[in-house]
């Protein structure tokens, strides 16, 4: 009998919603709402993610000798002149970029993320997306998940989480607008959490970590923050910009 | 009891159903943590520039008030353990170490933020404690309250002594400032979002998130420090103080000099921060040259060590035209003697 009230136990908690069925969708499972229009405040390297750094200034990037090579080849017009200007919109370069971002639900299992910046979007599928064929693109494959708070334990009270997030199959780009390249063999893991304020204030924040065996000595980690925006009347989309 | 089966059925039921009641969320947060500093490495490590106010929301007061501000004013007895506040937390080389304060009964009472970093340790008390009169004492590490939301732990801080928001550049933050800290651990990372307000300095919350690794090889805290000494013994005992007079500082327009940007944004005005503003200089903004070509620079890619300049493995990097930095530190040119 104890051993059944056990199981029993674990179950409930385990659903997380009490004695509910368990939601269908990744979308009704959400313990977090992403969605809306978020800005970029630019509050740290300002330096580096507002204006287009000089050529050779890579302060904080942990870089190989190789990505020092091909940086300070930088070359826009060369970058242009071969329809490669969104180099460094890829995702590790985009998110830090000065951008706004509108996340909605494509459908119930995929999350969509755009930017105004680069006219960029992200797709992020909490079921295994369908094969590329090897096809590499300035987003690549993002896969993605729920981490429940506390495991996913938890009866009747408010749901909370985070999204986790893993995205390859990237086409090689700039981590900086200067040049600090990333290959095609980057993975890219971020983590958004959304901390709501005491005056109602949302802050969606990604931790993310760029690992690359091409070009960077050790993995590359960051956390960049967007405040919610009420609606989308700031929405600027322009195209990439190879030099600005 | 004994006899009665029954009854101990239902307060083994009872017993279990509780153990299942979530415990929102605790995460336990105990172990060092060391620097990523990946994002404003000049100024974590070498040390920033006078008069680079960027990616700051300054009130007008702010401004004229960082814009007195002298290298020498730290070496002042008096102002020496500033820059070892929790508004300069986030911008410290160094790494700190969290612990927690157990109740009687065996919960967390307290988590405690400390390191080298803090003056005093940031004690977020988790007992629902209230925040004591504005007029209690007030500390480097302030008074704290956390609650868990999910997995994340938050805490708001206030009565924070007087100290300076940022690193080596004198942006203040008054007695009145708060600021609100989320904690999030995840396998080996600890992410700290910083939200902090003030209502003389600032014109909209600061607003820093960082990336911290956890050290199995563990950090120094709690260890004495900010013990004041003299450094500059021709100022003792003369009652002068370090500063600029308004509008006579130098460095004024150095960001604008060196790296060509908008005054606006040298000088923190909260329009800078947002992607507009960048379409705004789109088309008078023009990049300054090659960094190599640049003194000072800091043209490097990493710092090796904690705190410690220098070029990342197999790379060298011009450290702003004092020499060129090497993995290790500075590289001594041929002629100079070590």
């Amino acid at each position: 009998m104890a051993l059944a009230l056990l199981v029993l136990s674990a179950g409930v908690g385990a659903q997380g919603r009490g004695a509910q069925a368990p939601p269908a969708t990744p979308r009704a499972a959400a313990p977090v709402d992403m969605t809306g229009y978020w800005v970029a405040i630019i509050s740290e390297d300002w330096r580096w993610r507002m204006v287009t750094p000089s050529r050779g200034d890579y302060a904080s990037i942990p870089m190989n000798l190789a990505a020092q090579k091909l940086a300070d080849a930088w070359d826009p017009a060369r970058d242009e002149a071969a329809g490669e200007q969104c180099r460094a919109y890829g995702a590790p370069g985009l998110m830090r970029g000065p951008t706004r971002l509108h996340i909605t639900w494509l459908d119930d299992t995929t999350l969509k993320v755009e930017s105004d910046y680069g006219m960029q979007t992200r797709l992020f599928h909490f079921r295994t997306p369908a094969p590329t064929q090897g096809a590499k693109t300035w987003q690549g494959v993002s896969t993605a998940q729920w981490v429940m708070a506390g495991g996913g334990r938890g009866r009747g009270a408010a749901r909370f989480g985070s999204m986790k997030s893993v995205t390859t199959q990237l086409r090689p780009g700039y981590l900086r607008k200067n040049g600090v390249p990333y290959s095609a063999e980057t993975v890219f893991t971020e983590y958004w959490d959304v901390h709501t304020e005491a005056n109602g204030d949302r802050y969606l924040v990604d931790t993310n970590v760029v690992t690359d065996p091409v070009y960077l000595q050790l993995p590359f980690m960051t956390a960049i923050h967007f405040k919610k925006e009420p609606d989308g009347s700031k929405w600027d989309p322009t195209p990439c910009d190879a030099r600005f | 009891m004994n006899g009665i089966p029954g009854l101990r059925v239902v307060t083994f039921v009872c017993a279990v159903l509780v153990a299942g009641v979530p415990a929102f969320a605790q995460v336990d947060l105990t172990g060092s943590y060391r620097t990523r500093m990946y994002e404003d490495y000049i100024e974590r490590g070498p040390g920033e520039f006078m008069g680079n106010f960027t990616g700051m929301p300054l009130s007008d007061e702010g401004r004229a008030k960082a814009l007195l501000y002298t290298s020498n004013q730290p070496s002042t007895y008096e102002r020496q353990c500033l820059p070892q506040s929790a508004g300069v937390f986030q911008y410290r080389p160094v790494g700190f170490r969290i612990w927690s304060e157990l109740a009687p009964d065996g919960s967390v009472l307290a988590w405690v933020i400390g390191g080298d970093n803090l003056r005093n340790d940031i004690r977020i008390w988790m007992d629902g404690r209230p925040h004591p009169s504005p007029n209690a004492l007030h500390l480097a590490g302030g008074f704290a309250t956390g609650t868990w939301q999910g997995d994340t732990l938050t805490a708001r801080l206030t009565h924070l002594k007087t100290a300076w928001i940022r690193r080596g550049v004198g942006i203040p933050a008054s007695d009145h400032t708060t600021i609100t800290i989320h904690i999030t651990r995840r396998e080996d990372l600890l992410t700290m979002t910083t939200i902090q307000e003030d209502p003389y300095y600032l014109t909209e919350p600061h607003v820093v998130s960082r990336v911290w690794q956890w050290n199995p090889r563990g950090t120094s805290a709690d260890r004495p420090i900010c013990n004041t000494a003299n450094e500059i013994p021709r100022l003792e005992d003369t009652g002068i103080f370090p500063h600029y007079l308004p509008g006579q500082n130098p460095e004024a327009d150095y960001m604008v000099r060196t790296f060509n940007l908008p005054k606006e944004a040298a000088m923190g005005y909260a329009e800078t921060l947002y992607p507009e503003y960048r379409k705004k200089i789109r088309g008078t903004y023009v990049p300054p040259a090659e960094c190599a070509a640049r003194a000072p620079g800091y043209c490097c890619g990493w710092i090796e060590t904690q705190g410690r300049p220098g070029g990342a493995p197999n790379l060298t990097c011009n450290d702003g035209g004092f020499g060129t930095l090497g993995p290790r530190g500075r590289k001594p040119a041929a002629t100079e003697q070590r």
